[in-house]
């Protein structure tokens, strides 16, 4: 018999209440835990196609570019890429140029953006380029390819296979235009996207733009989302000779996704806090009530000779045993939960019809999970330090009983 | 072995005061066998809470094991209740989600008795007793005599100086009353443990070698003055 085999009793002499707040407790665990792991997916599709379309996981810039987003501040790669390419760890290395400009039809004229690309190269990565069916994809040798966003293809009045013309400022200052056919067409959902994006393929862009072998952004796709950490001072090491090109995290080059994501977590976290608020309350009224039960037993034990401190041991004891014994069960539920929203997921589609954009990056509406393991025991860790505090008040009451006055109770 | 000079307990209950015990002195020494009479609400209890260090006095001196019990911390006088002192209560008091084995061997335990003389000392007691057998049976399921025999093995396990008993017999039947106190008795006389009860049944105080006789929180008669 020692105090642990003691509290584990008590723990269980009034096995309803017992078990109704452990039912609470797991179910309050189970809903965090399930919950965390459905965020934790839906942010990883965002981070994924959205990295993936857009900038990486790491991007190298001119120091200066991502501030500015001026054209002038280009950086030539040399053999940048291919060393980066053959960094273990690192999947792709896509050179990009972008230079604003204006696309006429014979009709209209729209401002865009030209994005100058190695198609072949971004096809496997980027979600959009994927879906493109073979026969729009931008062809290698033919410079006159070009992709258009589905709404600028409208507002200028193009169909597939005509021609249209791009101008722009070269770099040497004069006006410089060329001749682009409509290739195929891009449809991202996003609509600033949509509205004023042209791809063509990079020499084209580089001739029209005067920028031999210059670019404005170098994009790494990693094999892992997770490699970013340590891959990121690798390639700032490999690019330190170079002082005008800066490596960015996908969350400083684009803030927008990273910050809803953020945000978009902040609330949730502020809403497990009060489901723990919650349960720590509910764990303080059950302990409180069974210690007020027995207050004519403390006194008993204390006039046998039991230490006021090894008292509220036994209450904290009980406390953290019950902590235990949900986190065992809620993680089991947990465990079930993330399954199948992880198989199943939520099917939002028949709430939503138009495509919803966040920081960005197009919105999956089918949302589901992803295992976060350490997270899970970081809640359920958590979930026991919370039972044992909420034990300390009754814990402290039990300890503070008086023997004499606690027997005259009946 | 218990030492009160002038002790007073008195209880404020709101703006009332009740005296329950008034410069109450008496003297018990090693090895009596002594019981506490009195009518209900004489003080019997009152006493009993005091020499037990359960309860502080108001005024006066109490001494018990040779050591002045008052103005010690709570933690100083659990220590001390568990190395000198056994309890019996008139309603058992035993705690309900242990055993009869673990409820007497509870002092044991938190003395940090290893398992195997702790089992040695109970098996020894519960066989004098008269409760081998009911080992591992809850409270519960035990009758009022069975209770109070693990009751007072349990007050007995640590080999205490001194038992209290406050009212020991009050909830059984007089035979079970008998035997108890018979066995008590021959506790007393084997071991040179020095018991005292309070009781108002005749049987009991008729058993004991020393009455103190209590009234209204004052001593009333104390049979081993008379006697001398
Ligand atoms: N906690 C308390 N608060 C107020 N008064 C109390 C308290 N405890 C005891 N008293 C009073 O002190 C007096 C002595 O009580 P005590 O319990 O010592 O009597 P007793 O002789 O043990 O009686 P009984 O035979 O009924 O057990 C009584 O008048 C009682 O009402
Ligand atoms: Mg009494």
């Amino acid at each position: 018999m020692n105090l642990l085999r003691l509290s584990w009793r008590n723990l269980w002499r009034n096995r309803r209440r017992t078990l109704i707040t452990l039912l609470a407790m797991a179910l309050s665990l189970m809903l965090i835990q399930a919950f965390h792991n459905l965020s934790t997916g839906v942010y990883q599709r965002m981070i994924d196609s959205g990295v993936k379309a857009g900038s990486g996981h790491i991007a190298l810039y001119h120091r200066d570019y991502p501030g500015t987003r001026s054209e002038a501040l280009s950086f030539a790669p040399e053999d940048l890429v291919q060393q980066l390419s053959n960094l273990p760890g690192i999947r792709a290395a896509l050179p990009r140029l972008y230079l604003p400009a204006l696309a006429q039809s014979s009709r209209e004229s729209r401002g865009i953006l030209l994005i100058g690309l190695d198609a072949e190269k971004e096809q496997p990565h980027n979600p959009y380029l994927k879906e493109l069916p073979e026969s729009s994809r931008l062809r290698l040798r033919n410079l006159r390819d070009a992709l258009l966003g589905k709404k600028l293809m409208e507002e200028l009045q193009l169909k597939d296979g005509q021609k249209f013309v791009v101008r722009l400022q070269s770099r040497s200052g004069e006006m410089a235009a060329e001749l682009f056919r409509v290739r195929g067409i891009l449809e991202t959902g996003i609509p600033e996207v949509d509205r004023a994006t042209i791809m063509v393929n990079r020499p084209a862009a580089e001739r029209l733009a005067g920028m031999e072998n210059q670019i404005h952004e170098l994009a790494l796709i990693l094999g892992a989302p997770q490699a970013q950490e340590a891959l990121l001072p690798q390639v700032r090491a490999m690019v330190s000779s170079s002082p005008e090109i800066r490596a960015l995290g996908w969350e400083e080059a684009m803030p927008n996704l990273a910050n809803a994501i953020r945000l978009d977590y902040a609330s949730q976290k502020v809403i497990f806090a009060i489901i723990l608020i919650i349960v720590g309350i509910g764990v303080i009224n059950t302990l409180l009530m069974s210690v007020m039960e027995r207050i004519r037993e403390f006194g008993v034990m204390l006039a046998l000779g039991m230490r006021p401190r090894d008292l509220a041991s036994v209450i904290l004891l009980e406390g953290f045993l019950l902590g235990v014994v949900s986190a065992i069960l809620g993680s089991l539920f947990g465990v079930l939960a993330t399954w199948y929203l992880k198989v199943r997921g939520i099917d939002l589609r028949a709430f939503i019809n138009e495509s919803i954009e966040v920081g960005g990056v197009v919105f999956d509406p089918v949302l589901r999970a992803r295992w976060d393991l350490p997270a899970m025991a970081w809640a359920a860790l958590f979930m026991v330090l919370l039972c044992t505090l909420a034990a300390i008040y009754p814990s402290r009451k039990a300890a503070r009983t008086a023997p004499a006055t606690a027997m005259r109770h009946v | 072995m218990i030492h009160l000079e002038n002790v007073s307990k008195i209880y404020r209950t709101g703006n009332r005061e009740v005296a329950a015990l008034l410069d109450f002195s008496l003297d018990v020494a090693r090895g009596e066998f002594s019981v506490l009479a009195g009518p209900s609400g004489s003080g019997k209890t009152t006493v009993l809470n005091l020499i037990g260090c359960l309860d502080q006095s108001t005024r006066g001196r109490i001494e018990v094991a040779g050591m002045d019990v008052s103005r010690r911390t709570v933690t100083q006088l659990a220590s001390f209740r568990l190395a000198h002192i056994g309890f019996i209560f008139q309603s058992y008091n035993l705690i309900p989600v242990l055993s009869a084995q673990e409820n007497a061997e509870f002092t044991l335990m938190l003395r940090g008795v290893p398992k195997a003389k702790r089992q040695a000392r109970i098996q020894e007691l519960f066989e004098r007793l008269g409760i081998a057998g009911l080992e591992n049976r809850k409270p519960g399921d035990l009758s009022g005599g069975q209770q109070q025999r693990v009751a007072i093995a349990r007050a007995m396990a640590a080999k205490p100086n001194l038992i209290l008993a406050d009212e020991p017999t009050a909830n059984l039947d007089s035979k079970t009353s008998e035997d108890l106190l018979e066995l008590m008795r021959e506790l007393n006389e084997e071991q040179q443990i020095t018991f005292l009860f309070s009781s108002h049944d005749p049987m009991i105080i008729g058993c004991a070698r020393r009455v103190i006789e209590l009234k209204d929180g004052h001593l009333a008669s104390d049979s081993k003055d008379s006697a001398a």
